[in-house]
């Protein structure tokens, strides 16, 4: 992925099998959140391609000025163009929170949560106007509920979302992300801004839905106890490259991801 | 029991309404008799009904006077029970025994329904079954209907209440995107134009048209469709055009939206003008004789049930999402929500209802003609959604009827040029209305930026509870 002269990421290639629990991890500015984006279709890679469960869903060459940049290189390797936007990703089953909370800044923890539950919907227009889809509104609002329960939001519902504390805001984007019925769960920072309290809670709490809702997670994440704690793999990248990557301990011992993260060179 | 009172209340004031409604309505019919009556009969008549009789009379020539006298008999006829309890006197029996009467019994009821409505109201505020609504709403109609008769129909009053009633349609509508969807569309007047055509040219009836399109040898269409199929006719043209608009415009992500219907709005108040499409629209030339309507009642039916739709629209799980689009729209993308599809469907839908105003406003002037559908009249409908509030319906409908109401009557003083003791007072001239207006929207929009209700609604438990700030309980 590449804005203008910057490569954000570079020849990154990620794997996440079904029902792991993988970190990406790497200093501020590495490329984590440019990786998320173009996983949901919020960006298209300049040059590259998304598998899920063995389907290409996002697919990309270089094209227009990016042509130039990319000449002699790989870019034949994706002749393909699949460029969806993020709410077919989204449909497919995977969910995203975001670093910089993006809550509806107007509307309540509950009706938050409940507009997730639009994509699953079986009424059109006319009948949900009209109100055929009775049965179907009682359902979502359920659900909804059940999710703020999830997070333990549940008594919170009728809160402005933007008048909670901050982490009960990343929870209730979890509770959102939750609603839409995923398979895949791609948590950005979800940690951030929280004590060592919250974040040894959410630890739990990430694994526990993980196991109840029999989902896969993708996290990004700074707090690196939390990381440690709950991840079957870590990928660390920086300057949008991949440096290392394995089990929890074989990373934190990798002499170059000390380096990357201390930001000198001892040599 | 709270639901019993309620329910009670309800049906006593649905009877008193339907008494008075009644009462008002028979000597609506009784009025014509008695005015065609002799006069002498009349001796005991109370003031106010001489004094409508003497009007009409005044108005009627000689010829027509003793025409419709003629005609007493037929009319006797049908008030044949009353006449023959009470014989010769029976016209003044009945109005003066059984009107009042009637009348007293209808207002006594509805005092003491509203006292216990008023008792309950807080129980009724969260009672939000659609009985409650049909009849809050049937309330409204039968007010507009009593005022209607009390005021008469050409009176400034119900003037201002029915136009009133199509801009809040069109405000609210136009609320809809600006307010919900935050979408950004100037082109309000357009759709109207596009939406009063099209009802104005289908409605014309077949043997005016040789008069109406005078210079086109009667035009093109040489048939006339039934009122209400051409209201919704004039919603649907309303709305493809946006449907041609959203396809290339909606996809961009900026807000190209408002640049592109403004341009439409001009463009097509010049095409409707063209002399090439004369057979249809006349040219220049104004569209007139088609079917209108002469009580409020027709606007207020067609706006109050447009309204209604767009209400349960707005709280159905589409209006949620478009709320959410407003709010952000890259999270209302990620939670699934087709950006495109969804913006589409509210421009196409608020357009429809701009149509439907269109075709409103036509039967209100009873005349057509695209010139009088300038970008000001866009500015105006925005300005109504402004002083209401964004995304606040009431607010919406509230701030039409002010509008109007500020516009039409109690700003027309300023119009008048006033001598008092042979001094004139300076600035009161023909304009200046406009300009006071100009200044009282500038207050307006710079003090009360988020209109008279910001982005909330009218209820009845807001009067109630003591104003709980949502964001004020949790502080982490
Ligand atoms: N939309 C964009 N336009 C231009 N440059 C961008 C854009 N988005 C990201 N970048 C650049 O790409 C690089 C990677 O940014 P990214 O947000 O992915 O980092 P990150 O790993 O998520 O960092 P952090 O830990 O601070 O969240 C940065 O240099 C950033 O400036
Ligand atoms: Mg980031």
């Amino acid at each position: 992925m590449q804005f203008g002269g910057v490569v954000a990421v570079d020849n990154l290639s990620l794997h996440v099998e079904q029902g792991e629990i993988v970190a990406l991890i790497g200093p501020n500015g590495a490329g984590k959140t440019t990786a998320f984006n173009c996983i949901t279709g919020v960006y298209k890679p300049t040059n590259g391609q998304v598998y899920y469960q063995d389907q290409l869903i996002v697919s990309n060459h270089p094209q227009g000025k990016m042509k130039a940049l990319y000449a002699g290189q790989n870019k034949d390797a994706y002749k393909q163009v699949l460029e969806p936007t993020p709410d077919r990703i989204t449909k497919l089953g995977l969910a995203r929170t975001f670093q910089n909370i993006r809550l509806f800044k107007t509307q309540t923890a509950f009706e938050n949560v409940l507009i997730a539950t639009h994509l699953h919907r079986t009424s059109n227009l006319l009948t949900a106007t009209l109100r055929l889809n009775h049965a179907e509104e009682k359902r979502m609002r359920q659900h909804a509920l059940d999710m703020l329960e999830v997070v333990g939001l549940a008594d919170l519902k009728d809160e402005l979302a933007t008048s909670l504390p901050y982490g009960m805001q990343r929870r209730l984007e979890i509770a959102r992300a939750l609603a839409t019925k995923p398979r895949l769960l791609l948590l950005d920072e979800p940690a951030a801004g929280m004590n060592p309290q919250e974040t040894d809670d959410l630890g739990r709490f990430i694994v526990d839905i993980k196991q109840r809702f029999d989902l896969t997670v993708f996290l990004i994440e700074h707090h690196m106890d939390l990381v440690m704690d709950i991840s079957d793999r870590i990928y660390v990248i920086d300057f949008g490259r991949l440096i290392a990557t394995g089990r929890p301990d074989e990373v934190q011992d990798n002499p170059d991801v000390i380096t990357a993260y201390l930001g000198v060179d001892e040599e | 029991m709270k639901k019993a009172k309620i329910v009670l209340s309800l049906l006593l004031i649905i009877a008193a309404v339907a008494l008075v409604g009644y009462t008002l309505s028979s000597q609506g019919d009784l009025h014509d008799l008695v005015m065609r009556l002799d006069p002498q009969n009349l001796a005991a008549a109370d003031s106010r009904m001489q004094k409508a009789r003497d009007r009409v009379l005044d108005g009627l020539p000689e010829g027509d006077r003793t025409k419709d006298l003629r005609n007493l008999d037929r009319y006797l006829e049908g008030y044949g029970p009353q006449l023959e309890l009470d014989g010769e006197n029976g016209l003044e029996l009945f109005v003066y025994r059984n009107g009042p009467s009637l009348l007293a019994a209808g207002i006594a009821l509805a005092v003491i329904g509203a006292a216990l409505l008023i008792t309950q109201l807080k129980a009724l505020a969260k009672y939000r079954k659609p009985a409650v609504y049909l009849a809050l709403a049937a309330l409204l109609y039968a007010g507009v209907y009593i005022v209607e008769n009390i005021a008469g129909a050409s009176s400034m009053l119900m003037t201002v209440l029915k136009k009133g009633a199509i801009y809040a349609l069109i405000a609210v509508s136009m609320n809809l995107l600006n307010g919900f969807t935050g979408l950004f569309s100037l082109g309000q007047a357009g759709f109207m134009l596009v939406g009063a055509y099209t009802y104005a040219i289908f409605t014309i009836a077949s043997d005016s048209r040789i008069q109406v399109y005078q210079y086109y040898d009667g035009g093109l269409v040489q048939f006339a469709l039934p009122t209400l199929v051409a209201i919704v006719l004039a919603g649907l043209v309303a709305a493809f055009f946006a449907y041609l608009i959203g396809l290339p415009v909606l996809r961009l992500k900026s807000d190209y939206l408002a640049i592109a219907t403004l341009g439409f709005a001009e463009i097509i108040r010049a095409i409707f003008q063209y002399d090439g499409l004369g057979p249809i629209t006349n040219g220049s030339n104004l569209l007139r004789k088609f079917t209108t309507f002469d009580t409020a009642l027709f606007p207020f039916a067609v706006a109050g049930a447009c309204i209604a739709l767009i209400v349960l629209l707005i709280h159905s799980t589409y209006g949620r999402s478009f709320k959410a689009i407003r709010d952000d729209e890259v999270a209302a993308e990620a939670m699934g929500i087709n950006l495109f599809r969804h913006k589409q469907m509210s421009f196409v839908i608020s357009s429809f209802f701009a149509g439907v105003g269109g075709a409103l406003l036509a039967m209100y002037q009873t005349t057509v003609q695209a010139s009088a559908f300038k970008a000001s009249m866009t500015y105006e409908i925005l300005l109504i959604v402004v002083i209401g509030g964004m995304g606040s319906i009431t607010g919406s409908i509230l701030a039409s009827f002010l509008f109007v109401a500020s516009s039409e009557w109690w700003l027309r003083f300023l119009d008048n040029e006033l001598v008092i003791g042979g001094v004139q007072i300076p600035l009161l001239r023909s304009g200046f209305r406009m300009v006071v207006f100009s200044v009282v929207i500038m207050v307006m929009v710079l003090f009360y930026r988020r209109g008279i209700m910001g982005d909330k609604e009218f209820n009845f438990s807001s009067l109630f509870k003591p104003r709980v700030k949502k964001g004020g309980g949790v502080r982490g």
